[in-house]
């Protein structure tokens, strides 16, 4: 969603299917880590790290970490207090979450799926990219 | 107290993360809003022992994570459920859901001690993860400190919109007028610890020095400024994590 306002380019397939170039800059160096921290493969972790910071420093790594651990945090807060997805993320992600097939995650049933919400969503596909740059217009 | 530090960390952490994990650390041992300080260490100390637990290793293999009977391998005297329901959501939280709540619940944990278990679990996660990142062992966890739980619950939670009550933006008057930083939205993951305020000011307050601030999450074109990812590396590797976490939201 950020390369839609912004003009660039990536694929979010990426993030669901590893190997698929995501079109974010050292995109593969990034994800290997990430998979790496969440793993238990300490061997794993300690090349993906060193390769990380061979390519990006290491005040890339230390973001990236903090990004990591950012997420196993926000990740848990969702699924153990079973919110639902706000609406208007719901709305206006409907062809994302089909993309990547994100209705096989058991936490989507916090999310109930309504035929307005389907329909709202068809009916801003068209103009969902101008909407999401003003919108961000807006936010500055 | 033991004090957090990165002095002897691999590589150089900024300061102002090193300050947020800090400020985490001393909040971990205080007394909080339900559980003691000694509480809220132990708890933690039972997130940390999920990661060898040979119950939540063989649930997690399991089709369904209630096919596995038996007990945790615990390191406290905590309650037997408060111990589950550290160790199901730092190892398994893909799979709970709100009949495991409930049962939580039923077994006579309060909704509210279990907001505030969540933050003070995911929050050890989330130091760990970070330090595992950088190659640090885990940090010491901190004494406990003495004093009582301040017990207060926002008069403005409601129930209906998850399994535990929420505070609204237009609900959060009061002792809660600060909580959502004066916005006029504030998104539902932002929201889910509001049944415990002060776990909500934490998150809040940690949020910029490890992702952006939660205000300036919707726009997508912004990036904390001294950074060495772009916004766009940021999300994808937040994508392939919650995707590893099988986190719909």
């Amino acid at each position: 969603m950020s390369g839609e306002t912004s003009g660039e380019r990536y694929d979010l397939t990426a993030a669901t299917q590893p190997g698929t170039e995501s079109g974010v800059a050292h995109g593969a160096v990034l994800i290997a880590f990430a998979e790496a921290v969440l793993g238990s493969d300490g061997d794993r972790l300690h090349q993906t790290r060193a390769h990380l910071q061979l390519e990006l420093g290491n005040a890339a790594l230390v973001d990236a970490a903090a990004i990591v651990a950012t997420f196993e945090q926000m990740d848990r807060i969702a699924d153990a207090t079973g919110i639902p997805l706000d609406a208007v993320v719901d709305i206006a992600s409907q062809d994302v979450q089909a993309e990547l097939g994100l209705a096989s995650f058991a936490s989507s049933h916090n999310t109930p799926s309504s035929a307005l919400g389907r329909l709202a969503a068809r009916l801003i596909a068209p103009i969902r990219t101008p909407m999401m740059r003003l919108a961000s217009r807006l936010l500055r | 107290m033991m004090a957090i530090s990165y002095a002897a960390a691999p590589v150089a952490v900024r300061d102002d993360l090193a300050a947020a994990h800090a400020q985490a650390w001393t909040a971990l041992a205080a007394p909080g809003t339900w559980w003691t300080g000694a509480e809220r260490v132990a708890i933690a100390a039972e997130t940390r022992a999920a990661r060898d637990c040979k119950l939540c290793l063989a649930r997690k293999q399991a089709l369904s994570p209630a096919a596995v009977a038996g007990a945790h391998d615990r390191r406290t005297t905590l309650p037997e459920a408060v111990v589950d329901v550290a160790h199901r959501i730092a190892s398994d939280p893909a799979r709970l859901s709100r009949r495991w709540f409930e049962d939580v619940t039923a077994n006579g944990i309060s909704d509210a001690h279990y907001v505030e278990a969540l933050a003070v679990i995911v929050r050890t996660v989330s130091i760990d993860s970070f330090c595992r990142g950088i190659g640090l062992a885990p940090h010491a966890l901190p004494e406990a400190q003495p004093g009582e739980p301040a017990r207060h619950r926002p008069v403005g939670a409601k129930g209906g919109e998850a399994w535990v009550p929420l505070v609204a933006v237009s609900d959060a008057t009061g002792p809660e007028a600060d909580l959502y930083g004066g916005a006029r939205r504030a998104p539902n993951v932002v929201r889910a610890l509001s049944l415990v305020p002060d776990e909500v000011r934490l998150l809040r307050a940690l949020a910029p020095s490890h992702y952006v601030p939660f205000e300036r999450v919707p726009d997508p074109s912004f990036a904390p400024p001294g950074r060495a990812l772009s916004r766009a590396q940021m999300e994808l590797i937040a994508a392939r994590v919650s995707v590893l976490n099988e986190c719909f939201y």
